[in-house]
């Protein structure tokens, strides 16, 4: 492919985009935010009813749309808020800022019905998954805790490797594929207590988005998803408290102006009880999290608007002082959004973000730590060329600093020797372009390329290799091994050690029968060049991350995706069903028995292969009335394959595709909510589906007085299948109107027909009898919970 | 380091919510494959001359029974000189093919020779040294619930070389032994032990510790297998299974490969008892 002429080409697309309006234009642009704390808003739909276009706010609150002079009916509307019809003469440029007001009562059924959720029929946005917050908070939870990752999984295309596994993954993608941002910096580890919890506040989050697919240009750096999660501002009219006491763990959220109407902050703090789940154990054993989120806004004037954020999440196990660990994310950004016109806004970010991992082994005598920090520059820009041109670009440069691991001895009596394995450093840049055209009434297309690159950093000494293969094949025994090095090269710092760029096109088209109807279709390729380094089923926190180099390949992904998608009975009713189709080149996989922690030659344990998934997905949901909620199915398959390198070389699994361990073959939601009356509020959510994939043994032998149970090819068989039904109460008392506090109970259950899922399967002999047993694992029965939230 | 263990420290958290239970499950199985168990420990200050093979294969994972491999030839060769056979003859229990003069010799290279239905089977390797153990730690208030016994099997690591030894420990409370394999990796030079913990010791309950010195290859396997065998051989952070190929190469049929190991290595070992 001659990527010259697809920039030509693109670039062509453009002007040709732009060159269709000769008429006088003017520009209606501006801001749309809550009223009752200056909130700004997220994806609030803005309408032109006369010529039956629109735009959507930005991420920033941020709509500009060029249209020729004329008089309008302008029509804004918004989950959960009243909408707003106006009549705007357009003769000059007009800045139109907009507060909406929240539906009042939201439980009464009359205003209920003029919320807008719908299925965006005309853009050709698609695979994308969104939940509103109030959405989340509605749903039944593990012990009460509301967590946002949790309540994605509902959704298709969106499973976890299993219960009580971390993080989540998208369209048969692995845990590591997804880029998580909050405010638009990078989290590397989305999961608190090794997956239990989410790392994030559901009451500092204002709006979430997972893309699973036709993923636009300006992110990159992870092959299957884009999790795009912004914080509240803060109020910036009143000082407000939101909190909430559980079971687990206590929120609290603080929030008011620092200066009225322009600037405001907002400090949310969440911590679980010490000793949980050590409920048997004595006083000097400790289990527990905590995260805080915290943001300054400030609005320098009607162009520029500064935001300061930050996050701090540990996860804290210390067991008789004997062993004790420490991980988690910190996350530090300044942005800057400046309007250059009323047609190109702009965001400049400044970010740091860091994962930690911290372990002290006293019994054995060390300290370890690891860790990843970035540097992060981003500038975008949005340019509303017209009402049915609109262009994203921008710059994005990341520096990386990888900690694969420190020992040290833990005291004066330990015998061991102090190593740092040596630190690894990288450049990751990429320019990207998108543009979302409107080709006629029917067909709005977008047509985006980004251009990603990647150098591997000195200073480091790294080891050569014979024919450059630092895995070798042992004909004899039929295993791969370590090859022993030949030598080593040293690199000086900032010397490049390997780099890489890649073209990354990103396509999208949608055809609209009407206003109810379309289908859709969409093409993305991704480039990730961070791995992480994991050969367990779901990542553990201990796992690091390591940076591209002529052993370790980037991974590129290349994905197509079509879908139908339509609103029924006046937007009471939609359906979306979506296909796709991804593969992937160079995924990494491991020898056998490869050592990855500690190892500071990983190379010697890394095969590449390939990978591919496929699949369905249909959602139907019901958006109005007293009863609403949804059905998600998801069918599809998740695979990988690494070959020999040479056909004497067995490969991994015998060079056969084998089912990767988050392979779902079917997957199943049923998430319904009832409102009962202004007091009652009821939630249940059912989940299907095939158990974790499985390798069951073959035989048992006998060696040095154990048994070993023997394996044949990987993944073969599956767990039971999983199900369970969760369902919550929510209870509003009366006395809560006409007063500022507001208090709210919520009582839930989770798994009540008390289904014993198998989490896993274990083949071992039994110690006391040396019998071989097949143990299975449930990790949660039936739990009740209670939350109380409370708003003042 | 032993990461997987610690893991399982961790895990415990989640385990505590958790439940446990033995389950009925059906298996297949599949065509049994010879299993060979040549471990040629010299005790240390003994003549080392008495040893012993096993020869079994692989059957049904909740067979009560191993089933023997009987009428086998077997026999190990200096691999310098062929000419001098210690021949392991099949005795009154099937399956154990016993040798008397064996001489074993450090740092040298031998080959294992087995001709079983019609095929043969070889392996070489060489017989490693063990370092002795020094002294052994006993604490009574250790563990993650301090309530553990604590024993420390200390020896010094043969210095200035990358050394791999395979720890075992026989608990009077438990019919089958305990395995760790380690590397001097991060110990290079200094002392190293072996670590255990129990809640169950009584005074005057026998431990007994044994050591043998292994190389890189034995490392790896043992690895793979106590992955495969221990508690945390599933669930969430176990590593994939796979077969596990030992060291002996099947000469006649090469894809009816044998499991298990030949390996060789002086061995030192001490019975504790707890105070």
């Amino acid at each position: 492919m001659n990527f010259k002429n697809i920039l030509f080409l693109f670039i062509l697309c453009i002007f040709s985009g732009t060159g269709l309006f000769s008429q006088e234009k003017f520009t209606l642009s501006g801001t749309i935010s809550d009223q009752k704390n200056n909130e700004t808003l997220i994806g609030v739909t803005v309408v032109i009813a006369e010529l039956k276009t629109g735009t959507t706010t930005n991420e920033y609150g941020f709509y500009s749309i060029s249209l020729p002079k004329g008089t309008y009916t302008l029509v804004i509307s918004y989950i959960g808020f009243e909408t707003i019809t106006s009549t705007i003469i357009l003769d000059k440029n007009i800045r139109n800022n907009v507060s909406l007001k929240e539906s009042i009562q939201l439980l009464n059924e009359v205003v209920l019905t003029d919320r807008k959720i719908r299925t965006e029929i005309r853009k050709p946005e698609m695979s994308v998954n969104k939940l509103t917050i109030q959405e989340i908070k509605q749903m039944p939870v593990l012990l009460g805790e509301v967590d946002i990752i949790k309540s994605l999984l509902t959704l298709p295309g969106v499973t976890s490797a299993g219960e009580g596994q971390s993080g989540f993954n998208v369209r048969g993608g692995g845990a590591d594929e997804n880029l998580i941002l909050l405010d638009e910096a990078i989290i590397y580890n989305s999961s608190h207590l090794f997956g239990l919890f989410s790392v994030f506040n559901p009451d500092a989050i204002k709006d979430l988005k997972l893309y699973k697919g036709g993923i636009p240009a300006r992110f990159g750096g992870r092959l299957s998803s884009v999790l795009d999660i912004y914080q509240k501002e803060g109020n910036s009219k009143d000082f407000h408290m939101t909190g909430g006491i559980g079971l687990i763990s206590s929120r609290l959220l603080a929030e008011g102006p620092i200066a009225k109407d322009r600037g405001s902050f907002l400090v949310a703090g969440r911590g679980s009880y010490a000793h949980l789940f050590l409920p048997l154990f004595n006083n000097d054993n400790s289990a527990y999290f905590y995260d805080l989120n915290t943001k300054l806004s400030y609005k320098l004037n009607d162009n520029n608007n500064v935001f300061i954020s930050g996050y701090f999440g540990r996860d804290v196990f210390s067991l008789n002082n004997a062993f004790v660990n420490t991980y988690g994310n910190s996350v530090v950004n300044f942005r800057w959004n400046h309007l250059f016109n009323e047609k190109l806004f702009s965001n400049m970010s400044f970010i740091y973000s860091d994962y930690y991992y911290g372990l002290t082994l006293d019994f054995v005598g060390f300290n370890w730590d690891s860790g990843i920090k970035n540097y992060n520059f981003k500038y975008d820009f949005k340019h509303y060329l017209s009402n049915k041109l609109k262009l994203t670009y921008g710059l994005n440069s990341i520096y990386y600093e990888f900690n694969p691991g420190k020992i040290e001895p833990s005291g004066e009596n330990s015998s061991i020797n102090e190593e740092q394995l040596p630190q690894k450093y990288a450049f990751e840049g990429a320019l990207y372009l998108d543009a979302e055209h409107q080709l006629s009434e029917k067909i709005i297309v977008s047509y985006g390329l980004r251009y990603s690159m990647f150098y591997r950093l000195g200073e480091q000494t790294l080891n050569t290799y014979e024919n450059n293969q630092a895995v070798v094949f042992n004909e004899t025994f039929q295993i791969y091994q370590s090859a022993e090095p030949t030598g080593t090269i040293s690199y000086k710092k900032n010397e490049t050690i390997a780099n890489f760029d890649n073209w990354e096109p990103r396509l999208g088209i949608s055809y609209a029968f009407n206003d109810e109807q379309s289908i859709k279709a969409s093409y993305n390729r991704m480039t990730q060049y961070l791995h992480l380094i994991s050969n367990t089923q779901s990542p553990t926190p201990l796992d690091v991350w390591a940076p591209s180099d002529n052993f370790l390949k980037p991974q590129l992904l290349d994905q197509f995706a079509v879908g139908y998608f339509r609103n029924f009975k006046n937007d009471a009713y939609s359906l979306e069903v979506e296909s796709f189709y991804k593969k992937i080149q160079d995924r990494v996989d491991y020898i056998d028995g490869a050592n990855l922690i500690a190892n500071e030659a990983i190379e010697q344990v890394v095969l590449n292969g390939i990978g591919r998934a496929y699949g369905l997905e249909v959602l139907f949901r019901k958006n109005q009335g007293k009863f609403n909620g949804w059905v998600a199915y998801t069918l599809s398959r998740s695979e990988q394959k690494v070959e020999g390198r040479t056909t004497q070389e067995t490969g991994i699994n015998n060079g056969e595709w084998y089912r990767t361990g988050y392979d779902k073959l079917h997957d199943i939601s049923i998430v319904g909510n009832y409102n009962y009356n202004e007091k009652w509020r009821f939630g249940a959510n059912f989940s299907f589906q095939s158990g974790q994939p499985l390798t069951l043994p073959n035989g048992q032998y006998e060696y040095n007085g154990i048994t070993v149970p023997s394996y044949g090819l990987r993944n073969e068989n599956n767990l039971p299948a999983y199900h369970r039904l969760d369902v919550s109460a929510t209870l509003t008392p009366s006395k809560n109107k006409g007063r500022t506090w507001q208090g709210e109970w919520v009582f839930g259950v989770y798994n009540i027909y008390n289904r014993m899922n198998a989490a896993s399967i274990t083949f071992q002999q039994n110690k006391e009898t040396a019998v071989n047993e097949a143990t299975r694992l449930s990790i949660f029965g039936f739990i009740p919970s209670v939350t109380y939230n409370f708003k003042f | 380091m032993k990461t997987v263990k610690y893991i399982s420290v961790l895990l415990l958290a989640i385990t505590f919510l958790g439940c446990e239970e033995v389950i009925d499950i059906d298996l297949s199985t599949a065509p049994p494959r010879l299993v060979v168990e040549a471990s040629i420990n010299w005790d240390k200050d003994t003549p080392g001359n008495e040893q012993f093979i096993k020869l079994t294969t692989t059957t049904d994972y909740f067979s009560n029974t191993i089933p023997k491999v009987s009428g086998a030839t077997v026999y190990i060769t200096p691999t310098i000189d062929n000419l001098v056979v210690f021949d392991f003859i099949e005795g009154n229990e099937p399956g154990i093919y016993k040798c008397s003069n064996f001489i074993p010799v450090i740092d040298q290279s031998y080959t294992l020779t087995i001709i079983y239905n019609g095929e043969t089977y070889t392996s070489t390797e060489k017989l490693l040294k063990t370092p002795a153990i020094k002294r052994i730690e006993q604490y009574n208030d250790a563990g993650v619930l301090g309530d553990d016994t604590e024993l420390r099997f200390i020896y010094d690591d043969t210095p200035n070389e990358t050394n791999y030894y395979l720890q075992q420990i026989d608990d009077p409370y438990k019919v089958i032994p305990e395995f760790g394999i380690i590397e001097d990796r991060f110990f290079q030079n200094n002392e190293m032990f072996g670590l255990y913990f129990s809640n169950e010791f009584k005074t005057g309950d026998v431990v007994t510790f044994t050591l043998n010195g292994v190389n890189q290859n034995f490392f790896n396997y043992m690895n793979i297998l106590l992955a495969q065998t221990g508690t945390n051989s599933a669930g969430p952070f176990s590593t994939p299974t796979s077969t596990i190929r030992g060291n002996v190469v099947n000469q006649s049929n090469f894809n009816n490969f044998a499991l298990g190991y030949f390996r060789l290595s002086e061995r030192a070992s001490v019975s504790y008892t707890i105070e």
